[in-house]
């Protein structure tokens, strides 16, 4: 601050302010088109300058035509004045001109308020925990400036303000926890939920085309989060089920869009067996409706604010596209059988194959049969086995694929990710007579050890086949891991061929460095970050207070209150002791003692003059001494310097003298 | 109107004060949200709804956060008010139609500092004195108050209040000084000459001026300054056995200023009597003659000089009006 510099402190505090706003602003440059930005960077600027120059705002009639004109290029850029992205840019542009037309002190809180709700309305744009410290700083900054104009005479530097305002946030952040925390929530939204930007999809797509999941599989997105209330399973065993494709025409697998799972339907039976593994999914917005579940997790799960529906071929979804993250829980088994007695003549969609493509894929699905006679085990166990001994290869960058894809990946490439050897093989199986269908979701996950939250990415992406055994059901198949058995057992990372520069990619992929624990610690403070700021919803409130009433009841709990209340009035008094001089509490309960014997001190008598007329009260001779001393010892503790040993002798002596006095 | 509505509500106003020196204690300091505070508690609500509606888990962060602000600001504007201690000061006697000043001070015992504190009598349209007080340290203010009327005039209420730091909340205190003002009734203008009788003018010679000078004489406590005869004391140093003396004035020396307000004429206003006094007193101090006083019982022989001066004016302010009010 420029204390004794040329701007006085009406300009100083305006300059303050205009920063303050300015902060505020800033964040939605991201995403506020470029004549809006540009109108309030100048507007702003025309103020400071004003400012500086300790000009006159502008008249009413200058600025009431230019917002007019700011609100007509808002309706042209958006289309409307009422949308969200419409509002906040209305709302960014009137914080810039009302700086430009503060007259009151009125007009200051205005300002102020409109800085809180754009601040506000920044968050449909970002949450991220970098926003959430800008916001801090922000709000600290807006409270200094409001400090500031509340001052009447003495104004202290602006470090000394912002201290102030810091202290305030301090002050404010423990009961704002509070009130976050215990406040009740309704859940949302209030009126119909916007609409007008649903964002882009990502994720799992219900078709499959070569492609697909090499794209997929570059994005280090978070597809979701997953944490099992016990050890989490073998990471070769984490196939979280996505989607079925069971319909192929040729280059595209497609879902059929199975009916809908009836628990007693006839012929959807589902046995599961073994120790279930509990866990809870945390699924980021993925503007799809496609709810993931480790395998096997019998189809019942609950998300809270959504309709759930799954089909008979495992699928679990909402009926709305999810905009928002949602949680559910599950419990996935070890061993199942889905659909053991299925009925031959209801596998028939499970065959179907199009006419005219891949015909050497088809007669070696044939020739495959013949040979293995009636054992389907034969069958896929030769495919798999020439998938492992021939030389075929796991890669991230396949060559492309012509009409007949299948038998191009088959007997010419022989390069392919995970997609062309699930559709590949499900071509084979379906040639050979076996039912086979097309799984995709994730497979894998990194768990991290700080907060034991596994994240499943995008990358994780993968797919793999299901084929129909009788007696046995729909067994799970994964062709890639007989290419690459790295895929299953280490993810993607431990699968391909390092190629990063820098060995980047290898520092990633051991887990002891501490660039890995650096990651997993902010992938872990990220990820309470999401739990419990960003997600904390109703239905979390209710489990957390379910929870904290839980441990309040707890008798530790409740020792510990009047424990800390008891020490809480202890730290009082000792510090309301150690506040008051001792000296003088002597002195006062002395005086006291002398207005009982009809002594009234008036309020210019000291001790001296005092003891003039204790020495003419009727009072044993051993007492008046005490008192005469004790107005002595006073006298000399009060008005002579003394050494501390020596006040705090005479102290003692004082206390011993005023109960002689008594 | 608000405001208004609190009074009758909760009779804040109808609290006594306690006297003299005070501390405001938590107790005797109110607070009520000021129009910036409703203005803000709208604004959270709103906040509330939009983070609810849009499901912005950092939105209810700042919403709880600026709420929670809000609260910090109700504590600390307490805390601006309350522990300070009120004194009374020093309240010089003014004339009538004067404005008397109450000085007082606010001594602050903590370590932090309060600001923009808010200083004015409680009656309708006082002036506002803002006041600031360091962390261990005071701030003296002088309050205006206007005095019509003679006799002594009692500080009315004081009203202390505040919106800092944010300006949310109104914060207040009532403190009845131990204050008063000796009020001296308004001098008569025009001035009227002063009744000086000479010797002579009782002869009939009409008044006698007081510079026929005539000798000297030792100089004996109660004779004004400006009658030493300077030149005289100068020609012989103290040690040399020289001595201060008084030039005498013919007729100066008999003539006796005397005022006496039964010499007045009794068909006068009685206020205009004791303008016309309260004129002659200072008359003759500026004049430096010496004036014997007589109003009612009270009896002064002449003399000169701040002390006398007081006691005389005293007199005539609390003439018929000895008590206090």
């Amino acid at each position: 601050m420029m204390g004794a510099g040329p701007l006085t402190r009406d300009k100083q505090d305006t300059l303050l302010l205009v920063a303050a706003a300015l902060l505020v602003i800033a964040p939605h440059f991201a995403h506020l088109p470029w004549w809006i930005i540009g109108t309030v960077c100048v507007t702003l600027l025309w103020r400071v300058l004003l400012t500086w120059r300790g000009r006159r705002l502008p008249s009413a009639w200058l600025l009431l035509p230019v917002a007019l004109i700011a609100m007509g290029g808002v309706f042209r850029s958006f289309g409307t004045l009422l949308g969200r992205d419409a509002g906040v840019a209305m709302l960014a542009l009137l914080l810039a001109f009302k700086l430009l037309e503060m007259h009151a002190k009125r007009d200051l809180y205005v300002v102020l308020f409109l800085s809180f709700f754009l601040m506000l309305t920044n968050f449909f744009y970002s949450q991220s925990m970098l926003t959430g410290l800008a916001m801090a700083a922000t709000v600290v900054v807006l409270l200094a400036a409001q400090i500031t104009f509340q001052y009447t005479g003495i104004v202290p530097p602006l470090g000394q303000r912002l201290r102030l305002a810091g202290r305030m946030f301090l002050l404010a952040a423990p009961l704002a926890a509070a009130l976050f925390v215990l406040f009740p929530r309704v859940e949302g939204p209030l009126w119909g939920m916007p609409t007008d930007t649903p964002g882009p999809s990502s994720g799992i797509s219900d078709t499959m085309a070569p492609g697909t999941m090499t794209n997929l599989a570059l994005s280090e997105d978070v597809a979701f989060r997953a944490r099992f209330d016990g050890a989490a399973p073998a990471q070769r065993r984490l196939y979280w089920r996505g989607v079925v494709l069971s319909h192929y025409d040729g280059r595209t697998w497609t879902r059929i869009g199975g009916r809908l799972y009836r628990r007693d339907g006839d012929a959807m039976t589902l046995r599961v067996t073994g120790k279930p593994a509990p866990y809870e999914v945390t699924l980021e917005p993925s503007a799809r409706r496609w709810l993931f579940t480790l395998e096997l997790t019998p189809p019942a799960l609950d998300v809270p604010g959504e309709r759930v529906g799954v089909t008979d071929e495992l699928e679990s979804f909402t009926v709305r596209p999810l905009h928002r993250r949602v949680r559910y829980r599950a419990a996935a088994y070890p061993e199942y059988a889905v659909q053991p007695a299925l009925d031959a003549a209801l596998t028939g969609k499970w065959l179907q194959l199009p006419p005219g493509f891949n015909p050497a894929a088809y007669e070696l699905g044939r020739t495959l049969r013949r040979d293995a006679g009636v054992d389907d085990g034969r069958v896929i166990a030769r495919v798999l086995a020439m998938f492992r001994k021939e030389r075929f290869a796991y890669t991230l960058q396949p060559p492309l694929l012509g009409r007949n894809a299948v038998d191009e990946f088959l007997f010419v490439t022989r390069q392919g990710f995970c997609e062309h050897y699930a559709g590949a093989f499900v071509v084979l199986m379906r040639a050979a007579g076996i039912p086979a269908r097309v799984v995709t979701g994730y497979q894998g996950g990194e768990l991290n050890p700080v907060d034991r939250y596994m994240t499943v990415r995008q990358s994780d992406a993968h797919a793999w086949a299901e084929v129909w055994l009788a007696h046995r059901g729909w067994v799970r198949i994964d062709p890639t891991a007989a290419v690459a058995p790295d895929r299953v057992t280490l993810g993607l990372r431990g699968a391909l061929p390092q190629q990063s520069p820098f060995g980047l990619a290898a520092l990633r992929s051991d887990k002891d460095s501490w660039f890995s624990q650096l990651r997993f610690r902010f992938n872990a403070a990220n990820n309470a970050w999401n739990q419990w700021v960003l997600d904390y919803n109703p239905e979390r409130q209710r489990n957390f207070l379910a929870e904290l009433t839980g441990w309040v009841v707890d008798w530790r709990a409740l020792a510990a209150v009047p424990a800390l209340l008891a020490l809480a009035w202890l730290w009082r008094q000792l510090r309301a002791r150690h506040r008051r001089d001792p000296v003088q509490t002597a002195w006062e309960r002395f005086c006291v003692l002398l207005a009982r014997r009809g002594v009234r001190r008036a309020p210019d008598e000291g001790p001296h003059s005092l003891a003039c007329r204790v020495a003419a009260l009727p009072l044993p001779d051993d007492k008046k001494a005490a008192m005469a001393e004790f107005l002595a010892l006073y006298a000399a503790l009060r008005y002579r310097a003394l050494d501390d040993d020596e006040r705090t002798r005479s102290a003692r002596r004082l206390a011993k003298l005023l109960s002689l006095s008594r | 109107m608000l405001e208004a509505f609190w009074r009758r509500v909760f009779r804040f106003e109808r609290r006594k004060a306690r006297d003299g020196d005070v501390v405001l204690t938590l107790r005797r300091v109110y607070i009520l949200p000021a129009r910036a505070g409703m203005a803000f508690a709208v604004l959270l609500v709103l906040m509330l709804i939009g983070a609810t509606n849009y499901t912005l888990g950092l939105g209810f962060a700042l919403t709880f956060l600026a709420g929670a602000c809000a609260i910090a600001d109700m504590v600390l504007t307490v805390k601006n008010l309350a522990g300070l201690r009120l004194a009374g000061g020093r309240a010089a006697p003014v004339f009538a139609g004067d404005a008397a000043r109450f000085e007082i001070a606010l001594h602050n015992g903590g370590s932090a500092g309060r600001y923009a504190i808010r200083v004015r009598f409680g009656t309708d349209g006082a002036t506002e004195h803002p006041a600031d007080v360091p962390a261990h340290g005071s701030a003296a203010l002088a309050l205006a108050l206007p005095a019509p009327e003679r006799g002594w005039l009692r500080a009315p209420r004081i009203r202390l209040e505040t919106r800092f730091p944010l300006g949310l909340f109104r914060a207040w205190s009532w403190w009845q000084p131990d204050l008063r003002v000796l009020v001296y009734p308004r001098p008569e203008s025009p001035a009227q000459p002063l009744p000086v009788r000479g010797a002579a003018s009782e002869e009939g010679h009409g008044e006698v001026g007081l510079d026929n000078f005539a000798g000297i004489r030792s100089y004996q406590p109660g004779d004004p300054l400006r009658h030493l005869a300077w030149r005289q004391i100068a020609r012989l140093a103290p040690e040399d056995g020289g001595q201060l003396v008084t030039k005498h004035f013919e007729g100066g020396a008999v003539a006796e200023l005397a005022l006496d307000f039964a010499q007045l004429p009794p068909h006068l206003d009685l206020e205009l009597r004791l303008a016309r006094m309260t004129r002659w007193v200072l008359d003759a101090e500026q004049r430096a003659l010496p004036y014997s006083f007589r109003l009612g019982h009270h009896h002064y022989v002449a003399a000169l000089g701040d002390a006398h001066r007081a006691a005389c004016l005293a007199a005539l302010a609390l003439h018929g009006r000895e008590a206090l009010p």
